[in-house]
C-alpha cells in the first residue's frame, strides 16, 4: 500500500503508516474573508431574487410542495383519531378534481386526501385494508391507464410514511412553515434538473424520448389541490400539456402487448378484490370512482382499457359500487383543459355531484347501478 | 439527519449559537455531546443504544488495557473490544448476508431450509463509528496512544456529529486532544468553514444528485443491457457521483467541525488524478485506507515477511475492505479487483524500480488508472453480478444491438461534468484546496461561493441520503 508518488502540500494519514495520527492541520487561507462574504451574500440575493421573479412572471405563486412527507401527514390522521373519516384514494383526477372544502360543506366532514398523481391507489388501498384503525368510507379513483397498469410514480409513499424519521418530519414542518409560503420557485417542477431536461435537446437517434409532464396543480397544506390556473388561462400551456399526453401514446418497442396489458389489469383487479374484502369485513364502505377524461385522452383510454374488460370487471369482481362519469348526466359537460383534469370551477361542481352520488352508497341505501337521471 | 436537509440547517444554527455562548468549556462539550446524540437520534432514536454500547465497551476496554499487568490480560481486553464492535457490525450489517449464503450453501448440498426472514434495519453509520471506536482500543493496545483522560471527551470523540455517520474516520489521537482546551472558531475559520460546507453540499446536491445520479441509475437499474456509449456514460456518471457524494460529505463535515473550531483530516485528495492504484488509495477515502493499513494490513504482516505473505495480506485487506462497503459479493469483487490491481502494480514497480515515466506517459498512466478504476465501479454500483456483466459487456462493445438508454441531455451533462472533475483533479493533484483558494481574488471567490449556494437552492434537493450512509 505504498506509493512512489510524492506527498502533496499537506501530509495525511496515508503518509504516516503504523503510528498514532496527530491532530490534523486545517489552515484558513489568508484572504479578506469579510469582503468575500459580502460579495457572496449580495450576489446570492440578486440571483435568488431574479430566479423568483422569473417564475412569478411565468404565473407561479408560492404553494405547498406535493411530497411523500406531505402525504404522510394526512395518512397519520387515520392513526391519530380520524379512523372513521372518508378517505380519497386514487390518482391525479381525484387529487385535483375532488375539492375538500366543497365536500366538507355538503357532508359536514372534510375527507382525507390520499390520492397521488400518476400513482395507482392499489398500494394505498392495501395499506388501509391492513390497518384496523381505518373504519371509515373509501373512495377509490380509477384512472384506467394508471390503475390497470399498476403504474406508481409515488411508489414509496406508504413505506415513507411508515419509516419517516424524526429528522424528515421536522424538515417537512420547516419547509411548510418557512420556505414554501415564501418562494414560488420552490416547486419540483422548477428545480434545476427539471428545467434543464425540458430544454429542446436534439433527439438521440434510435429512440423517442417523450416530454415529461409539466406542472398541473396547486396544492394546499392539507393536500386540497386544484388545477393550476395557467392551464385554464393560457391556451398555449394547455396545448403543451395535451401534446405531452399525446407524446406518451406514440408507439414504441417497449410497449406491452395487448395480452400483457390484460394480464397486468387482471392482476390489479385480483389485488383489489383481496383488499376490498378485508375492508368490507371491517364494514368499510368502498366506492369506485371513474372521473372524467376527454378528447384524445378518453379515446386512448377506451382503446387500451375498454370499459367492459376493466371497469366492469373490477366492479363485478369486488362487488363494490362504482360511479362512472359516463353514466350520470350531472357529470357531463365538464371542462378539462388538457383532456385529463377538471378546471377549478368544474371540479367544484363535480365534487358536489360526487358527494350527492356517494352519500347513499356510503350510508348503505340501495341504489341502482345507474341512477335514473 | 443528513447535512443536505432543512433540519440540519436549523440544527447547525442552534449548535453554533450554543457553542458561541459564554459557558464553561465542560458545559459546551456536554452541549456538543447532546447535540450529537440528537443528530443521530433524528434517524432512529433506539439506535443510540448501539452508540452507547460501543462507547462504554471501548472506554472500559481501554481502561482495562492500561491497568492490565499481564500481556494475556491486555490481549483479552483488546479481544473483548474487537468482538463487541465487530459483533454488532456483523449482526446488523452482515447477519442477513451470512444467513442467505448459508442457506445457499445448504441448498447446493441438497438441503432445503428456509429460515424466517430477518427484517434487520442497518443502523446508519455503524461501519464508521465502529471503526472509530475500535481504533481507540487498538491504539491503546498497540501502545500508540494513551486512553482519554475522561469519559466525556471520549464519548464526544465517538459521537461528534460532523464525523459520526460517514467519516472521515477519526482516530482518537486526532480528536480527543482537541477537547482538552476550549475551542472556538475565529471569524475567518467560521467563514472558511461555511465555504467548505457550501462546497461539500454543492458536490452532493448539485453535481451528484442533480446531474449524475439519474444517468447512473438509468443505466445500472435498467432491465436493458446498455450499448457502448450508455455503459461508459453510466459508469462515468457513477464515478463522478460517488466522488461528489462522498467527498462532498467529507468536505461538509470538515467545514462543520471548523465552524466549531475543530480540525478534521482530509479524506480525499483529488483521487481521479491518481497514477497507479497505491496512489489512488492515498487519495481516496484516506481515513479508511489508512485505517485498514494500520489495523489490518500491517498486523497481517504487511510487507515484512516476504512476497507471498505481502500479497496475501494485500488481498485480504482489500477483500475485507470491499466487504466493509456492503453485504454483497459485488463489493467483495470490487475490493478483490483493487487488490489485484495493487498486486500487479507492486510487481511492476519492483521490476521497473528505476523507471520514471515522462510527462506524456505519466498522464497516460493516470488515464489508464482512471479507466481501470471505472471498471471497478461497475461492481460497486451494480446490484448483481448479472448486471455488472451486462454493463461490462456494453463497455467492451459487445452489446451492439442495445437500444439507446440515455437521452442527449444526459450525454452532454455527464460528459461535461465528469471531464471537469477529472481535469480539476489533475490541476490540483499536488495542491491543497486551501492553497488554491488563497490565490483566488476575493471578489471572484465571493462570486463562486454565491453561484454554488444559488445552485444548491435551485436544485431543490430532496434530502437524498449520502451513498456511504448505507455502508
Amino acid at each position: 500500500m505504498h506509493s512512489s508518488i510524492s506527498s502533496s502540500e499537506r501530509p495525511t494519514a496515508s503518509d504516516r503508516p503504523g503510528v498514532a495520527q496527530p491532530v490534523p492541520l486545517r489552515p484558513v487561507p489568508v484572504l479578506p474573508w469579510s469582503r468575500v462574504v459580502i460579495v457572496a451574500v449580495t450576489l446570492f440575493a440578486v440571483l435568488v431574487g431574479a430566479w423568483e421573479w422569473t417564475w412569478r412572471a411565468y404565473g407561479v405563486q408560492p404553494s405547498t410542495r406535493n411530497t411523500d412527507a406531505l402525504w404522510a401527514i394526512q395518512r397519520r390522521r387515520i392513526d391519530n383519531g380520524e379512523g372513521n373519516a372518508t378517505v380519497i384514494a386514487g390518482s391525479s383526477r381525484e387529487y385535483f378534481g375532488l375539492q375538500l372544502d366543497v365536500w366538507e360543506k355538503l357532508d359536514g366532514k372534510r375527507p382525507i386526501q390520499l390520492a397521488f398523481e400518476g400513482t395507482s391507489p392499489m398500494e394505498i388501498v392495501e395499506d388501509l385494508a391492513d390497518d384496523p384503525t381505518f373504519t371509515g368510507n373509501l373512495i377509490v379513483g380509477i384512472t384506467p391507464g394508471v390503475f390497470f397498469s399498476g403504474f406508481a410514480l409515488h411508489h414509496d409513499a406508504v413505506r415513507y410514511a411508515r419509516r419517516e424519521s424524526p429528522s424528515q418530519r421536522i424538515g417537512q414542518w420547516l419547509s411548510m412553515h418557512t420556505i414554501e409560503p415564501m418562494f414560488a420557485f420552490y416547486d419540483p417542477d422548477f428545480a434545476l434538473a427539471t428545467v434543464l431536461k425540458r430544454q429542446p435537446w436534439p433527439q438521440r437517434p434510435g429512440r423517442h424520448w417523450g416530454m415529461s409532464v409539466r406542472k398541473l396543480s396547486v396544492t394546499q397544506p392539507d393536500r386540497n389541490t386544484r388545477l393550476w390556473e395557467k392551464l385554464e388561462d393560457d391556451e398555449d400551456y394547455a396545448a403543451l400539456a395535451r401534446r405531452i399526453w399525446a407524446d406518451e401514446w406514440i408507439p414504441s418497442d417497449d410497449d406491452p402487448t395487448p395480452a400483457e396489458i390484460a394480464k397486468t389489469a387482471d392482476e390489479q383487479i385480483d389485488r383489489m378484490v383481496k383488499a376490498v374484502a378485508k375492508l368490507q369485513a371491517r364494514h368499510v364502505r368502498v366506492v369506485f370512482l371513474r372521473s372524467p377524461s376527454d378528447g384524445e385522452y378518453l379515446a386512448e383510454e377506451n382503446r387500451t382499457y375498454p370499459r367492459k374488460d376493466t371497469w366492469e370487471k373490477l366492479l363485478a369482481a369486488t362487488g363494490a359500487p362504482g360511479i362512472h362519469f359516463e353514466d350520470y348526466p350531472q357529470l357531463q359537460g365538464l371542462r378539462l383543459p388538457e383532456w385529463s383534469h377538471l378546471a377549478y370551477a368544474d371540479a367544484r361542481r363535480y365534487t358536489s355531484s360526487v358527494v350527492d352520488l356517494v352519500k347513499p352508497r356510503f350510508s348503505g341505501e340501495a341504489v341502482s347501478a345507474v341512477d335514473p337521471y | 439527519m443528513v447535512f443536505n436537509s432543512l433540519t440540519f440547517v436549523a440544527f447547525f444554527a442552534l449548535v453554533l449559537g450554543m457553542h458561541a455562548l459564554p459557558l464553561p468549556w465542560r458545559t459546551k462539550k456536554i452541549n456538543l455531546l447532546i447535540a450529537s446524540y440528537l443528530f443521530y437520534a433524528a434517524w432512529n432514536p433506539p439506535f443510540i443504544l448501539l452508540l452507547w454500547i460501543s462507547t462504554v465497551v471501548d472506554w472500559y476496554a481501554a481502561q482495562g488495557l492500561v491497568k492490565a499487568r499481564r500481556e494475556a490480560s491486555r490481549h483479552a481486553w483488546m479481544v473483548i473490544s474487537v468482538v463487541a464492535n465487530l459483533g454488532m457490525l456483523v449482526y446488523f450489517k452482515y447477519g442477513q448476508f451470512f444467513l442467505d449464503n448459508f442457506v445457499a450453501i445448504l441448498g447446493a448440498a441438497g438441503i432445503h431450509w428456509q429460515p424466517a426472514h430477518q427484517d434487520i434495519v442497518l443502523p446508519v453509520g455503524i461501519s464508521f463509528y465502529t471503526f472509530a471506536t475500535m481504533s481507540y482500543t487498538l491504539d491503546v493496545y498497540l501502545r500508540r496512544a494513551q486512553p482519554a483522560s475522561n469519559l466525556l471527551d471520549y464519548a464526544l470523540f465517538v459521537t461528534f456529529f460532523p464525523h459520526l455517520v460517514a467519516g472521515p474516520i477519526m482516530r482518537p489521537t486526532e480528536l480527543v486532544p482537541q477537547f482538552a482546551e476550549p475551542r472556538k472558531a475565529s471569524a475567518d475559520q467560521l467563514k472558511f468553514g461555511l465555504a467548505l460546507m457550501t462546497l461539500g453540499l454543492f458536490n452532493k446536491v448539485v453535481l451528484a444528485d442533480t446531474f449524475l445520479a439519474d444517468a447512473a441509475e438509468r443505466v445500472f437499474d435498467s432491465d436493458k443491457a446498455p450499448g457502448l456509449l450508455d455503459a461508459w456514460l453510466g459508469t462515468l456518471a457513477f464515478s463522478g457521483q460517488i466522488f461528489c457524494d462522498f467527498a462532498g460529505y467529507s468536505t461538509t463535515a470538515i467545514g462543520a467541525a471548523l465552524c466549531l473550531g475543530f480540525a478534521m483530516p482530509d479524506n480525499f485528495r483529488f483521487p481521479y488524478a491518481a497514477v497507479g492504484f497505491s496512489d489512488f488509495w492515498r487519495r481516496w477515502h484516506i481515513t479508511l485506507s489508512s485505517w485498514l493499513r494500520d489495523y489490518l494490513y500491517i498486523p497481517l504482516g504487511g510487507n515484512r515477511h516476504g512476497d507471498a505473505r505481502t500479497y496475501a495480506a494485500l488481498m485480504t485487506t482489500m477483500l475485507l475492505g470491499g466487504l466493509w462497503h456492503g453485504a454483497n459479493w459485488t463489493f467483495v469483487a470490487w475490493g478483490g479487483l483493487h487488490g489485484l490491481y495493487l498486486s500487479i502494480e507492486r510487481v511492476a514497480r519492483k521490476r521497473f524500480a528505476s523507471y520514471r515515466p515522462g510527462p506524456v506517459l505519466f498522464v497516460a498512466l493516470g488515464l489508464l488508472t482512471y479507466t481501470l478504476i471505472n471498471i471497478t465501479w461497475v461492481f460497486f454500483r451494480a446490484k448483481t453480478f448479472g448486471k455488472a456483466w451486462d454493463v461490462l459487456r456494453g463497455m467492451s462493445g459487445f452489446n451492439a444491438d442495445a437500444k439507446p438508454i440515455l437521452a442527449t441531455y444526459y450525454i452532454v451533462s455527464v460528459s461535461l461534468i465528469v471531464a471537469a472533475i477529472v481535469f480539476a483533479h489533475w490541476l490540483m493533484r499536488n495542491r491543497t484546496l486551501e492553497s488554491v483558494v488563497a490565490r483566488v481574488r476575493p471578489a471572484a471567490l465571493g462570486a463562486i461561493w454565491a453561484v454554488m449556494v444559488f445552485a444548491i437552492v435551485i436544485s431543490q434537493g430532496s434530502g437524498n441520503a449520502f451513498i456511504y450512509f448505507q455502508f
